[in-house]
């Protein structure tokens, strides 16, 4: 497997760039109790964080890695990693602090940009640690924090001590134990009662490093009847051995509250994508997970939301673009544990040379749970006789009066539609393409304009490479 | 309404944490400090197995079937070396084999509810119709064969049919008769060799059923095949070997019922149970056609272990129509291999569940020959705190160009306690085909229908009865005899009527 190894290498990456940047603090190689305590120490911690990492890593040892994710993920090194990296001794305040090697790498990542558009914050995660971070003047004074896990650990302590690793335990899987004994970095959001976010609020992660595992935790707590969508995007440079990120994302819909959750998800082909992102949905509450997958060499992740209160709603847009040497284990969860609730999950996805795309789906309606309306769907496209396509939906309901509907197929490409588009003038390929845009466009519609014009240029990019 | 808790929503699962969560979770742990926590341990029905020691849910409820058995089995049997060889094969799969061999569903295995420490395997088992055995044809079968336990109690079959060389035997019998003509069928057997309780059957059956129609022999009325089984505290494992020859065709009817009376037991006492090991292993040549229905109402002290698979040749046609009312546990599985170009097979089951059953029923459909057909339908009606585990997959692999391949899975839950699970499952290696499609749907009775009827002056329990019956008619028409058609039909009317009695005193 060495030769197609060095085709994914060899593949032009977009954002295939590597900054040598000088780590102030980082750790030894590998993992060990030392490792944890060091991290919480470097971070002047609570002593009840440091039980909690320690409490993670006591699992994370004793939890046996999950027989059934792809083959290699289960041969993760764990040895063999830097688990905590900090770039720079503090985070900034303003852009014009940022150092310069590392403004470069943001600048061509389009973020000053972003920011003079019209996005509402920008939070950019370089390497272990929040490195620029800054919100609108006016969000700050509506009350909306919105900030490093870090630093809202620090000024947010009873928030984030009442919350953090309620949604996701340590002991929720391996992964997840990982995460919670060395994270490090990701977000911290809180809404207030009724605070409407106009803009979506944005964060961009990389992983720069060779070997630097990238643990970012993330914590979103939208209070009562507030209403906030949060977008992250991520790109990372190409490296020669393989970069992990496990990140746990825990989002706390309160009742009445609106949480839309968008991700495009375009780590380099070398980089194991393992995450664990749980909703709770209170009553009445609005939950929306919308979920790209193109890059990464192998991702596992199925956005899960837990609806607890009456009338809770939940939806879940999965979309994921398998092509050579990849496998996006990917999917949705939907867990009903109150009356009323309702659920709608749709799934596309792509495979082609070579790719492999997995849909794993749970729907769940717990006794009690009466009057329950939920719907799955999941559509796959084939594009060659090379790249496989799974769907494993689990649907247990244990109520007399749920409705429930679930629906699946796998399929290529018509030929009519080909033959159509290619009557108009379009090559073979355009108009494969813009099939294939057609086919994900359940997604795209629901992006901001500038994502979806980025997202299916990815989907270009990713269907062009087929020809090379 | 009340709305539960989360703990008391999780702690009401009863296969645990791992049935909640399955693979999707990234596998799951027993939490401790969160607020979705689950109990320390997980709280089993309190009808179904309270008064039995604990066993992990995957354990199988039975110790005996080891090495020494199937030697014995071989030894008392006179059989010969390669058979002898073959179940030793099998007792050494047995031992090794999980009992789930694919992980997609090991969270759905129970066997908590079971009881057999004391079942005894049958040894001897008499391969000939014992005296004064019932000879005669059932009206409009063209053969009939009866076990009673591991005794033949009646076997027929029209002369005719004889002369061309049909023969309907026990499988001791056919070992006898031509050990080189069986020797193909029960070592190339199409069982999967990944499974554990399709070893069980080859390596310690004791009693089995061997049909064989010769190429270009067409069989026009139905072939009745009778296992009365569930003895209490016996295990009867059994084989069901069906050949059809090339362009022949047959159409067959298994029925699985009670060996005699249930057995009468004072309030609080426990019911012995029996255990049936059982197998369809069926061979389709070239252009073979074969209609296969089944009857099962085993006795509801039974747990019931059915393997059918089926191999199926160039152009041939299986059609499969399965009712599953009777058992305190079923657990099937059914493999399709659709071989040949041009092969097809349709697959339409029914399960009536009611108190405290669990039906826990897998199948697979493998597409490797071009231009296949599967269309698979499986439905379920649950109550009186019953349970259907229900999985399907699809695989289509890279040579199956040209496939249409379906998948439904439907469920209609009538109370509060039952349950359903269903995992419509999709591996897809080509995508040159037609259809690769599922679809599942678990919803209530209809108010539309319902209304529908009630306007027509019926009342709202007849026209419940109406609805739900007719939701499992399916199966019922695709019966090939009038007599077990009617028999059906009894049986859920039965089923039916069972939940108004036990609801009347409640209300």
């Amino acid at each position: 497997m060495i030769v197609a190894r060095e085709e994914i290498v060899s593949q032009e990456y977009k954002y295939g760039f590597h900054d040598d940047v000088t780590y102030l603090v980082e750790t030894k190689v590998g993992l060990t109790r030392q490792t944890v305590v060091e991290i919480s120490g470097f971070k002047a911690e609570p002593d009840w964080m440091l039980q909690f990492r320690l409490r993670a890593y006591d699992h994370f040892l004793a939890r046996a890695m999950p027989t059934w994710v792809p083959e290699n993920v289960q041969n993760i090194d764990f040895s063999k990693i830097v688990y905590y990296r900090k770039p720079s001794e503090r985070e900034e305040k303003s852009w014009d602090d940022v150092p310069d090697k590392i403004k470069q790498t943001f600048e061509k990542l389009g973020i000053p940009e972003a920011e003079r558009k019209f996005l509402a914050g920008v939070g950019a995660q370089y390497d272990s640690e929040v490195v620029y971070h800054s919100v609108r003047e006016e969000l700050s004074k509506i009350g909306v924090v919105f900030m490093g896990m870090d630093q809202g650990l620090r000024e947010y302590p009873e928030i984030v001590k009442k919350y953090f690793g309620t949604v996701i335990p340590p002991e929720d899987n391996k992964f997840a134990a990982l995460n919670s004994a060395v994270w490090s970095g990701g977000s911290f959001v809180y809404i207030p009662k009724g605070v409407e976010v106009p803009l979506p609020l944005q964060a961009y992660f990389r992983i720069n490093g060779e070997n630097t595992g990238q643990f970012e935790r993330t914590l979103i707590i939208a209070d009562e009847g507030s209403k906030v969508h949060y977008i992250e995007g991520c790109t990372a440079p190409i490296y020669t051995t393989d970069a992990l990120h496990a990140a746990v994302v825990e989002v706390i819909a309160l009742p009445g509250a609106q949480i839309r959750y968008t991700t495009i998800q375009n780590w380099s082909r070398d980089v194991y994508n393992l995450v664990t992102k749980r909703a709770h949905a209170h009553a009445r509450s609005r939950v929306e997970w919308v979920d790209a997958n193109t890059g990464s060499r192998s991702t596992v992740k199925y956005p899960a939301i837990y609806l607890r209160g009456e009338g809770a709603t939940a939806e879940v847009i999965s979309v994921a673009f398998a092509g050579h040497g990849q496998h996006q284990d990917t999917g949705a969860k939907a867990v009903h544990l109150a009356p009323n609730t309702r659920s709608r999950i749709i799934s596309k996805s792509v495979s082609k040379d070579g790719g492999r795309s997995t849909y794993r789906g749970t729907l769940k309606v717990a006794p009690g749970a009466t009057g329950v309306v939920a719907s799955v769907r999941c559509d796959a496209l084939l594009l060659d006789e090379a790249s496989r396509s799974d769907t494993y939906p689990y649907i247990d309901i244990q109520e007399d009066d749920t409705t429930m509907t679930h629906e699946a197929t796998v399929g290529k490409v018509s030929a009519d539609q080909i033959f159509y588009l290619m009557s108009r003038g379009l090559t073979e390929n355009e108009a494969t393409n813009l099939i294939v845009q057609g086919f994900l466009e359940v997604f795209t519609k629901e992006l901001p304009m500038e994502y979806a014009i980025e997202f299916n240029r990815l989907v270009k990019m990713e269907m062009e490479g087929s020809l090379g | 309404m009340t709305v539960p808790t989360e703990a008391s929503a999780e702690a009401s699962i009863p296969d645990g944490a791992s049935a909640h969560l399955g693979p999707v979770a990234l596998t799951p742990a027993p939490l401790t400090l969160a607020p979705l926590t689950l109990a320390a341990t997980p709280a089993p029905r309190p009808s179904v197995s309270s008064a039995r020691s604990r066993r992990a849910p995957a354990e199988l409820p039975f110790t005996f079937a080891d090495a020494a058995l199937a030697a014995a089995l071989g030894e008392e049997r006179g059989e010969p070396a390669w058979l002898r060889e073959d179940r030793a094969a099998a007792a050494a799969d047995f031992a090794r084999l999980p009992v789930e061999s694919n992980q997609l569903y090991t969270g759905y295995v129970d066997f908590r509810a079971a009881d057999l420490s004391g079942a005894r395997p049958f040894l001897r088992g008499a391969d000939e119709p014992a005296a004064g055995a019932d000879a005669s044809l059932p009206e409009g079968a063209a053969g009939v064969i009866e076990l009673r336990d591991d005794v033949v109690v009646r076997l027929a079959l029209e002369p005719d049919l004889v002369a061309r060389g049909v023969v309907l035997e026990t499988l001791g019998a056919a070992v006898a008769r031509d050990a080189a003509g069986i020797r193909d069928a029960l070592l190339a057997t199409p069982l999967p060799v990944d499974e554990k309780l399709a070893a069980l059957s080859r390596g310690f059956w004791s009693q089995g059923i061997h049909l064989h129609v010769p190429d270009g022999v067409h069989v026009e009325r139905p072939i009745l095949l009778r296992w009365a089984v569930g003895t209490p505290e016996r295990a009867l494992l059994g084989r069901t070997i069906i050949r059809i020859g090339i362009d022949a065709s047959a159409s067959v009817i298994e029925d699985q019922v009670a060996p005699g009376p249930a057995i009468a037991c004072a309030a609080g006492e426990l019911v012995p149970q029996g255990l049936v090991g059982a197998t369809s292993e069926i061979h389709l040549g070239a252009g073979a056609t074969l209609s296969f229905a089944s009857i099962q109402d085993l006795p509801l002290a039974t747990t019931l272990l059915h393997q059918r698979a089926a191999t199926l040749g160039r152009g041939a046609t299986l059609k499969l129509a399965l009712a599953q009312l009777g058992g305190r546990i079923v657990r099937s599985r059914i493999d399709n291999r659709l071989m040949g170009q041009g092969s097809s097979v349709e697959q339409v089951e029914i399960v009536f569940g009611g108190t405290d059953q669990l039906f826990d029923l897998t199948s697979y459909t493998r597409h490797v020959g071009e231009d296949t057909t599967g269309n698979l339908l499986s439905k379920a009606v649950l109550q009186q705190g019953s349970r259907a585990y229900i999985k399907g997959l699809i695989s289509i692999e890279q040579t199956a160009r040209g496939t249409d391949s379906f998948l439904g899975e439907f469920g209609m839950i009538l109370d509060r306690k039952s349950r359903s699970v269903t995992v419509p499952s999709l591996e897809i290696d080509q995508p040159d085909c037609k259809r690769a499609a599922h679809a599942s749907s678990v919803g209530p009775i209809d108010p539309a229908q319902l209304f529908y009827l009630e306007s027509r002056g019926i009342t709202p329990d007849e026209a419940r009865k109406f609805i739900t019956l007719g939701f499992l008619e399916p199966v019922v028409a695709r019966v090939p005899l009038e007599s077990e058609r009617e028999r059906l039909w009894g049986l859920l009317e039965a089923k039916w009527a069972q939940r108004r009695d036990e609801d009347a005193p409640a209300a």
